[in-house]
């Protein structure tokens, strides 16, 4: 029975005191323990990054930096006719890289120029296909159309279609990083 | 057996724990409509346990995930368990609507059980993304492109887009490191959310009782002075007064939960898991398409365009899903009788109209192509032909004939200009707008139909 603590005004302030103590700890213990795994864990969102964002960097991932890659020889494209190809690129994917052909339309401009799409949609990332018939690019998803040239003519695309560098030397068409 | 009951008994004490559980007063009408409670926590069970099975195989890595899922199908049962955990997804999202359709309509909601509410309401949301985050989980096509949509969805906020869009990626690209991801948040993070919500939403209904269906007129009315708690205190009681134990009411849970595990066995057996062809970033021709109860969202992407669509879309979701978890604070009503309730009922309604209308439409949307004119009455075979070959050069991306069709070209015919068939002809061969790309591969056959075509939409021409 002596073992009993005495409920007194000086025990109740013991107990006050016990538990606001507990209460500080267990604070601590929380924040110690959720902010580093809060702060890895949301890491993706605010760590300084290199290059600008772009959806369709975002949807197909290429390493920006990695020179030029053939698509073909120049007079193996019709002019204005755009033309579906996949050259083998470096691509970086988290943890692996690995070489793999990216898909890219190559339009053949009058003379030896020429530009190359991303043939993914700029309003949410769905996958273009262009029609041979109606010459323009057509997403399957909200009715986003571009023309041959990238632009956009209807839908809900906010812009036109992403490029990639473009240059012609000895009549090969190379491709380098997406455009800004 | 029962020796070794007795002497767990002695030692923990649980029967007189379990007798009053089953035994405590319910009120009477609690019945087939209050089974949706007890059939979404079946049903979450039912996936945790095949979800525990699924991780036993399965590999979250883009170099594998698609191939340890073909793989479990090929595995005894393995097709069965996929099948049970994917239509038993289904099956959830559809009951704790339900669910939480019939609270609100039975003010189930009101004191003193607004908590409870909010807590609901963020169960729903926690399957929701219970929902988003396991469908990439296959690697298939369906899940690589309804995760490309539905991030891009979030990160098109305004401000916070980017910064979202890579939180829920893990960075820029959808790729190895997101499905580590979703996997994490999938088997990790969402369960413990599940499990913490789950507990605090059962014991509140434990703890305050199950409601009992609304009636016109309460059997206790408050008394003059009275406290709003001792007011309901003493017509729940009343309504426990009248009404039956536990374990009656569990009977017809038990029941529904059968039907639900024959329902989702059936279509495990029968149907299987779906899984489409490996998820493949440069697919052409792929349809994106979310499954149905994303369906709603995905078809309200049509309606909101142009410079504030981002706004708009956030905007919406965010006030939406803000509605749904705030009700018992917007709704001031304290009637609980649907009759009494028009407002609440009435938009209840619309709602559920809403998101059915959407679904059914988005389901039954073709792939969005070019805008199709319609023939008309009277036309002529050559004017048809003519008309049939419009839409199929894609005539419609860029000009409009009667309302139909892009807007980047002008609306055909344009009102001033000098419609007649050789200018029209010479226009259509060699444009003299450059924007508009030379149609010069139509045989002259196919130029005369065109042309018979676009003559026939000049006013006044019949028809």
């Amino acid at each position: 029975m002596d073992h009993e603590p005495q409920p007194g005004p000086r025990n109740r302030s013991r107990r006050t005191f016990v538990l606001r103590v507990l209460g500080v700890i267990a604070a601590q213990l929380g924040l110690g323990i959720s902010a580093p795994v809060v702060g890895f864990g949301s890491a993706p969102s605010w760590r300084a990054r290199t290059p600008p964002r772009l959806l369709s960097e975002s949807v197909v991932p290429t390493l920006r930096a990695q020179g030029w890659t053939s698509v073909g020889r120049i007079e193996d494209f019709e002019v204005g006719v755009p033309k579906r190809v996949a050259p083998v690129r470096r691509v970086v994917d988290g943890w692996v890289t690995r070489e793999e052909p990216i898909a890219v339309y190559v339009v053949r401009r009058s003379g030896s120029k020429a530009v190359a799409f991303d043939p993914h949609c700029t309003h949410l990332g769905c996958p273009l296909q262009f029609v041979e018939g109606a010459r323009v690019f057509l997403c399957p998803c909200h009715g986003g159309v571009f023309d041959s040239k990238g632009s956009v003519v209807a839908g809900p695309p906010p812009r036109p279609m992403v490029r990639y560098e473009t240059k012609v030397e000895q009549g090969e068409i190379l491709i380098g990083a997406l455009e800004e | 057996m029962r020796a070794i009951g007795r002497w767990i008994d002695e030692r923990l004490q649980l029967s007189a724990l379990v007798t009053a559980f089953l035994d405590r007063p319910v009120p009477r009408q609690v019945g087939w409509f209050h089974t949706l409670g007890s059939a979404t926590l079946f049903l979450i069970v039912l996936q945790v346990v095949t979800g525990i099975a699924l991780s036993l195989a399965y590999v979250p890595s883009p170099d594998h995930a698609y191939e340890s899922i073909a793989f479990i199908d090929t595995m005894p049962l393995g097709a069965v368990v996929r099948g049970v955990h994917q239509w038993g997804a289904s099956l959830l999202v559809l009951v704790v609507g339900l669910h939480a359709l019939r609270v609100f309509a039975w003010a189930a909601y009101k004191y003193p059980r607004e908590l409870n509410w909010v807590i609901g309401a963020f169960l729903f949301l926690v399957v929701l993304a219970f929902a988003f985050t396991g469908y990439l989980l296959p690697w298939d096509q369906k899940a690589y492109w309804a995760t490309v949509v539905g991030t891009n969805i979030a990160g098109q906020a305004p401000l916070i887009g980017g910064a979202v869009l890579e939180l829920l990626r893990g960075g820029q690209q959808l790729g190895a490191v997101t499905l580590a991801r979703f996997y994490g948040i999938h088997v990790w993070v969402l369960p413990a959310a599940l499990i913490v919500l789950v507990a605090v939403h059962l014991f509140a209904v434990v703890r305050q009782g199950i409601a009992a269906p609304p009636r016109l007129v309460p059997l206790a009315q408050p008394m003059l002075g009275e406290s709003r708690r001792a007011a309901y205190e003493r017509e729940y009681a009343a309504e426990k007064h009248v009404g039956k134990p536990f374990y009656e009411a569990l009977l017809p849970d038990a029941i529904v939960a059968l039907i639900l595990l024959a329902i989702v066995l059936a279509a495990a057996v029968i149907i299987g898991a779906p899984l489409e062809e490996r998820a493949d970033p440069n697919a052409v021709g792929y349809v994106p398409r979310p499954d149905w109860y994303f369906l709603d969202l995905f078809q309200l992407l049509w309606y909101f365009t142009g410079e504030l669509e981002s706004l708009l879309i956030f905007g919406f979701l965010t006030v939406a899903a803000l509605v749904f978890v705030l009700v018992p604070f917007l709704d001031r009503n304290p009637a609980r009788h649907p009759r009494n309730r028009p407002f609440a009922l009435n938009l209840m309604g619309a709602t559920v109209v809403a998101v059915l209308g959407l679904t059914y439409v988005g389901a039954t949307a073709a792939p969005s192509g070019l805008p199709v004119v319609p023939a008309v009455a009277g036309m002529s075979a050559d004017e048809l032909a003519g008309l049939e070959l419009f839409n199929a050069q894609g005539c419609t991306a860029c000009h409009s004939v009667r309302g139909v069709g892009g807007s980047a070209g002008p609306a055909l015919p344009e009102p001033d200009a000098k419609w007649e068939a050789e200018r029209v002809r010479r226009l259509i061969v060699s444009p003299e707008d450059e924007e508009m790309p030379a149609f010069d591969q139509l045989s002259p056959e196919e130029l005369d139909r065109l042309v018979a075509f676009l003559l026939s939409l000049k006013p006044g021409s019949a028809p």
